[in-house]
């Protein structure tokens, strides 16, 4: 197992198959602007209304950006994946690093790396820029739970990119998974977890929200919610590396 | 070391076998011409050596190794396999990059090989906006990239200019005469032959010819010889003592079966029988290719 482990060279060689590609970069970049900018944009435009205007929960309305900011973590974690299936990318990057778990996990790794250090920037960025424009409404980093959201935010990013990610090696192709999971998180989430409780509050984004809610109404916490997550995440990465190790190029 | 043992090999995708208990070797200093009809497995062979795909049985191996068991794979083995093989999205050098530091190669080798191919100028294009050609190019830049000794070249001349044709010639022979394995595909004898030592040639999975080029020549190719006389009298009469046959050919000329040249006209000088016109005449190598892989053509177009 230890000869798996990815290595220096197979980790750099993924970082530039990532920043080479205007798809991936640019996926990266949307986290950070989509999940920030459009928090700012809707605190500024209606976050001084009312109380509770943008979300009975401050926490979660802190955070209205991220609905936007996960499908971006998609589209950067589905993206770096399908980029290999693209034509007969992967007999290349497999010649190159023919030990395919040593790949994947170069790989995967890459992706989380980034999806971390971008997604934490954008947790912070995201409350400061979104509170700013919130006037006497606006949370100050320190109240309940707030640290928590500022890092858990990010964690969720990264996880939901890792998500994708792993079913794209499953899937091979990152269109399919994307257009399974935009709608679902935009629509069946939205639909069915607006009943609280029961299987709903299992479903990995509802699940990995709590992590930014200040209220919880099922039977999961913050963490627990982002740690039913992270086996989805698992789970989705576990399966891409068995299909990697089994198929034919 | 730089040699490469294809034991026994055998692919099968569902109950077709692409390749077909496969045994031969490719062996350093020379260049091997890989030949065979659409669909013979040829592409097949070199993606189970490279453990691309999964071999049903049998093994093949690098130097006495798997290709996933060298540790430093690209600096061992470059493989072109086909033009596609690469994200359309990237620049060329953006390609090689990767592939220069997955294998620890300094960012210097990826601009010496994009010179050696000739596509520096276009380095920082995407690739989706190359010709097949240049693609070909970026292929074999690739390949080159870590001094490898071993070379697996997929259709290496398709899409390539008369240029780009004589410049991979010349490539593929000097890097043999520098004792490296060169494993050369192509669907054309004649443009085989033109640089091939040796040759190996499949027909549905299965070997049909490991041969030296020069014995597949001699054991291929019937000989014969096309002549003009003054005196075909005599000449049938002395040619007959000797057990050959003088037969008329359509243009005025006379054609003798399974006689060289140098014999004939020995023979003639000795009787003083005049000979004006005196040459071999070979069945053409292409045909000779053709007919061995007749039976074995998967995809042939009807009449
Ligand atoms: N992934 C695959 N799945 C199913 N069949 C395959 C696959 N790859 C190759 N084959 C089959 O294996 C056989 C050998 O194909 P291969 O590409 O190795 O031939 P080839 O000698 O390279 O032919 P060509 O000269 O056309 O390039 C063909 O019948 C092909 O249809
Ligand atoms: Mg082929």
């Amino acid at each position: 197992m230890r000869a798996a482990l990815p290595t220096v060279p197979s980790l750099h060689s993924e970082w530039i198959k990532i920043r080479s590609l205007r798809g991936t970069l640019g996926g990266l970049i949307a986290v950070l602007a989509a999940t920030a900018g459009i928090q700012a944009l809707t605190a500024a435009a209606i976050g001084q209304a009312e109380e509770g205007s943008m979300g009975s929960d401050p926490l979660f309305a802190a955070y209205y950006g991220i609905s936007f900011g996960q499908i971006a973590a998609m589209v950067f974690g589905a993206g770096a994946v399908s980029s290999e299936f693209h034509n007969g990318a992967l007999r290349t990057s497999l010649a190159a690093v023919p030990n395919r778990t040593r790949f994947y996990l170069s790989k995967i790794a890459t992706v989380g790396v980034l999806a971390l250090l971008t997604g934490q920037v954008t947790g912070l960025a995201t409350f400061v820029a979104g509170q700013a424009f919130m006037g006497q409404y606006a949370l100050e980093l320190g109240d309940p739970g707030t640290y928590r959201a500022v890092v858990g935010s990010g964690l969720y990013l990264t996880l939901m990119a890792l998500f994708a990610a792993g079913l794209t090696a499953v899937l091979r192709s990152g269109t399919v998974v994307l257009s399974l999971l935009i709608p679902f998180v935009l629509l069946v989430s939205f639909v069915v977890g607006e009943a609280a409780g029961g299987a709903a509050q299992f479903l990995p984004d509802r699940a990995g929200q709590l992590v930014v809610h200040s209220r919880m109404e099922g039977d999961l916490g913050p963490w627990t919610g982002l740690g039913v997550m992270a086996l989805w995440a698992g789970a989705a990465v576990l399966g891409g590396w068995l299909a990697v190790r089994r198929r034919d190029a | 070391m730089n040699s490469i043992e294809i034991r026994e090999l055998t692919k099968a995708y569902g109950s077709h076998r692409a390749v077909d208990g496969l045994t031969f070797d490719v062996l350093p200093g020379r260049v091997t011409g890989f030949l065979g009809p659409n669909g013979a497995g040829k592409s097949t062979t070199m993606r189970l050596l490279l453990g691309l795909d999964r071999a049903t049985s049998g093994t093949a191996t690098i130097g006495g190794r798997r290709y996933l068991d060298l540790p430093d794979p690209l600096h061992r083995v470059g493989a072109l396999l086909d033009a596609q093989s690469a994200h359309g999205g990237r620049t060329a050098r953006d390609h090689l990059l990767f592939l220069a530091a997955a294998g620890r190669m300094p960012v210097r080798r990826v601009d010496e090989v994009l010179e050696q191919t000739g596509i520096a100028s276009v380095a920082r294009r995407r690739i989706k906006s190359f010709s097949l050609g240049m693609r070909q190019r970026l292929g074999i830049a690739a390949a080159l990239l870590g001094d490898p000794g071993v070379l697996l070249l997929d259709e290496p001349t398709n899409g390539l200019d008369p240029e780009g044709i004589i410049w991979i010639r010349e490539l593929m022979r000097g890097l043999a005469a520098e004792g490296r394995s060169v494993l050369v595909s192509s669907h054309l004898m004649s443009e085989t032959s033109a640089f091939a030592d040796h040759l190996v040639v499949l027909g549905k999975g299965k070997l049909l010819a490991d041969t030296s080029m020069a014995e597949f020549i001699d054991a291929r190719s019937t000989r014969r010889v096309r002549l003009r006389t003054s005196d075909p009298i005599r000449l049938r009469v002395a040619l007959a003592r000797e057990g050959f046959e003088l037969a008329a050919a359509d243009d005025g000329r006379w054609t003798v079966e399974g006689i060289r040249a140098e014999q004939l006209g020995n023979l003639a000088a000795r009787e003083g029988i005049p000979v004006l016109e005196l040459s071999d005449e070979r069945a053409s190598l292409e045909q000779a290719y053709l007919d061995l892989t007749a039976d074995h053509a998967q995809f042939t177009a009807t009449h």
